[in-house]
């Protein structure tokens, strides 16, 4: 029997005062005027919770950038769904904080770039930094859950314990590490990013520290380097199995960045429930199950652990979606993944590195 | 990290909130869900933030009025121990 989904992401706007070199938006981002109204939004959270979703992360772009954000918080806390807010807090006071949480939002999350203004501004394409260290003030000014999350890469392992030590002085229920995943706009600037294997064993070292440092204090949670996995991660949990993301414009993905794989269509909210898209929608079936796996994951004893890996990262590398995530150390094409990692930087000082030219992701018309 | 002592009160931690059918229990968190069966549920029913968990193991000791005490207190200690490492419950 085919199980329903447990997760929303609804990316209610594509529209964001942060430009990050990282973004996982796709590079072809939705314009504002073909964004879902409130009450299509509020139809669609309805949907959900009757087809046994539980949580619905409201993210973008910056969700603050829709008027409606509190409509929408509450329309979801309505029907009874775990309502998380993944915000930069550009777009809210102090006030509007209030009303969110009065709305019924369940958790927050904020992501910084970096605990150092100045690179964090430069990650972000934007003045951000200082507003979101006031921000997570104004957030423990309310009994809500709050996580802070940091995305890792080469430009900041360097100083990883620093970036821990000002997270943690923000006093979040949780914190978030997370190295860069290679999508959207961190594919592009990969070169960059890519983290050096002398930086991963020292980040090792200082979560496990930060880890037990914190425990029963603050949850340390990370998201892998999987580049540098012998195994792919579990994306999504499997497609189309647990989880369903929303575009600003409507469509239904099994993912953030299912959108680049060619010949899928992406069935909309507009025309089509949420229940008939899970379970008939081509593009959800295209790769959910075992079917549609080459070998070796076919006869891979792994394959209910990690699903052959993401679909996506397969096409992104390799040009077939078909294929083994080239992550996988068992991949026919592992070796462009190795070819990427032996190109990496091994960690030349800063100083005399050239500098890096970000390829910057745009605010949409 | 240290077990809860037995005048302190548990509760669901921040962020952390039941849900479902009362045939399936589940406590939601901000990135995901456990489903609370059997003696794990009674235990966190029972969690309530009012109830210290002197109280807590007294209440379970009624319900297993065969069960050893001190193993009740034992178990009970270590289930919320893990579920406070997991930021799910406070104490």
């Amino acid at each position: 029997m085919l199980a329903y989904p447990l997760a929303l992401i609804a990316e209610i706007t594509h529209r964001c005062p942060l430009h990050c070199v990282y973004c996982s938006n796709p590079v072809v981002l939705t314009a504002a005027k073909s964004e879902l109204s409130t009450e299509e939004w509020l139809r669609v959270f309805q949907e959900a919770a009757r087809l046994g979703v539980l949580h619905v992360h409201l993210t973008g772009g910056e969700p603050a950038a829709r008027a409606d954000l509190c409509q929408l918080i509450a329309g979801a806390h309505s029907n009874g769904l775990y309502t998380n807010l993944i915000t930069s807090g550009i777009g809210i006071s102090r006030d509007r904080l209030k009303s969110l949480v009065d709305a019924g939002l369940d958790h927050i999350q904020v992501s910084f770039q970096d605990s150092r203004k100045e690179h964090a501004d430069s990650i972000a394409g934007a003045r951000a930094h200082e507003h979101k260290a006031e921000f997570a003030g104004w957030i423990r000014e309310h009994r809500i859950a709050f996580t802070a999350n940091l995305v890792v890469h080469q430009q900041n392992l360097g100083h990883l314990e620093e970036m821990i030590a000002f997270l943690e002085r923000l006093e979040p229920d949780r914190i978030e590490i997370a190295h860069t995943q290679y999508y959207g706009w961190a594919l592009e600037n990969r070169v960059a990013l890519m983290p050096t294997p002398a930086q991963l064993v020292n980040a090792s070292k200082v979560l496990s520290a930060a880890e037990a440092r914190l425990k029963g204090r603050i949850r340390i949670d990370s998201v892998t380097a999987d580049y540098y996995a012998t195994y792919p991660k579990a994306c999504m949990g499997g497609w189309g199995h647990r989880l369903m993301l929303i575009d600003p414009g409507g469509r239904a993905l099994p993912c953030h960045a299912a959108g680049v794989i060619p010949g899928l269509v992406f069935d909309s909210v507009r025309e089509h429930s949420l229940e008939w898209t899970w379970r008939e929608s081509p593009a959800f079936q295209k790769f959910r199950g075992e079917a549609w796996m080459p070998e070796p994951c076919r006869s891979c004893e792994r394959r209910t652990e990690d699903f052959g890996g993401c679909r996506c990262q397969a096409f992104l590398l390799t040009g077939d979606a078909s294929a083994t995530d080239p992550i996988c150390s068992l991949a026919p094409k592992h070796d462009i993944v190795q070819r990427v990692l032996a190109a990496t930087s091994t960690g030349r000082p800063a100083s005399v590195q050239p500098p890096v030219l970000w390829l910057y992701r745009p605010n949409p018309k | 990290m240290a077990e809860p002592l037995g005048r302190s009160k548990p509760k669901l931690a921040l962020g952390c909130r039941w849900a479902g059918s009362d045939a399936e229990r589940v406590v939601l968190f901000p990135e995901g869900a456990i489903r609370v069966q059997g003696p794990g549920r009674q235990i966190l029913e029972l969690c309530d933030g009012e109830l210290t968990f002197d109280e807590v193991v007294a209440q379970l000791h009624q319900q297993y009025s065969l069960s050893d005490d001190q193993q009740i207190r034992e178990d009970a200690a270590r289930f919320l121990e893990q579920l406070h490492d997991k930021r799910i419950v406070d104490y």
